[in-house]
């Protein structure tokens, strides 16, 4: 399964990231990447926005999402109901675009890589770093995952299908943990 | 942080104003790895992998922690980057 090769990303060279993927890999990135785009997408469906003030970055959203994954994503900035209100309105279209844009970077990448490793830069793997990140704070949400400490495995049924969502949620932090290394070589010269 | 002297009336007057008591509190989440909120905490704010590191395990110990503050504008700036990276911010005017 996902696990046969470990792979992750290593640091090659100067500002230059790398890493490679199986197949069964690279699927599930860019399978996790477009339901983050989709579900970010249902957040703007459902609103019928004044183009006018969707050009300034206005949205007629000033109510936290409903639903619980969104609402992780796109989290109040206030505690005061319409203080967090007023700062949606003018910020949430800006903070799903930049959120669009690094699933969907992710999702280009490893589709233009093919089965070539994939080769960011900083600013690109910043993105990747941000949008792993966002797919398992939604698997997180949708595993309950609620205290750090806990291993969550054991507690699973050996049938529960949530069991393989589990594996790919722990990949994905390995993972991320890999690119942070990378990183980390570089901010630490800083 | 060392600001240039060219924000300097800006600075003055916001003290004068008042304007300077927000802040910007990052709080514990139970997925966010420890070294990903360090990393942010260094790319974002520009601090130290010791500060960072140091800001992060309050943030884990105590539940929260105050990681910048400044003007309501300079705090709602940190607030959504912190956000683009999944990070849980909130802006409060009062210290924590």
């Amino acid at each position: 399964m996902i696990n046969n090769e470990p792979s992750g990303f290593k640091r090659h060279g100067e500002n230059e990231y790398q890493a490679k993927f199986s197949e069964s890999e690279r699927e599930v990135l860019i399978n996790l990447s477009e339901q983050i785009i989709e579900l970010l997408a249902e957040r703007v469906d459902h609103a019928h926005e004044d183009p006018l003030a969707a050009m300034v970055g206005i949205t007629v959203h000033d109510a936290p999402p409903e639903d619980e994954v969104l609402l992780r994503l796109l989290p109040n900035a206030y505690a005061d109901e319409s203080a967090a209100s007023e700062f949606r309105r003018y910020t949430e279209s800006t903070l799903r675009d930049k959120k669009r844009a690094h699933s969907m970077a992710i999702r280009s990448n490893l589709i233009n890589a093919g089965d070539q490793p994939i080769v960011l830069d900083h600013e690109g793997a910043n993105a990747w770093l941000g949008g792993l990140n966002d797919i398992r704070l939604a698997l997180g949400v949708r595993l309950k995952i609620e205290d750090s400490q806990q291993e969550h495995l054991e507690l699973l049924k050996p049938d529960d299908p949530l069991r393989a969502v589990y594996a790919v949620y722990t990949w994905l932090g390995w993972l991320q943990e890999s690119l942070i290394q990378a990183l980390m070589d570089d901010v630490g010269e800083r | 942080m060392v600001k240039t002297n060219t924000h300097l009336d800006e600075e003055l007057k916001a003290i004068f104003s008042n304007d300077r008591l927000w802040v910007c509190v990052v709080w514990d989440d139970p997925v966010n790895l420890m070294s990903y909120v360090t990393y942010v905490f260094m790319e974002l704010f520009g601090y130290s992998k010791e500060h960072a590191t140091e800001l992060m395990l309050k943030v884990h110990n105590d539940g929260k922690a105050v990681v910048s503050n400044g003007s309501r504008e300079e705090m709602e700036r940190d607030v959504q980057r912190l956000h683009e990276y999944g990070l849980w911010a909130t802006i409060s005017k009062e210290e924590l």
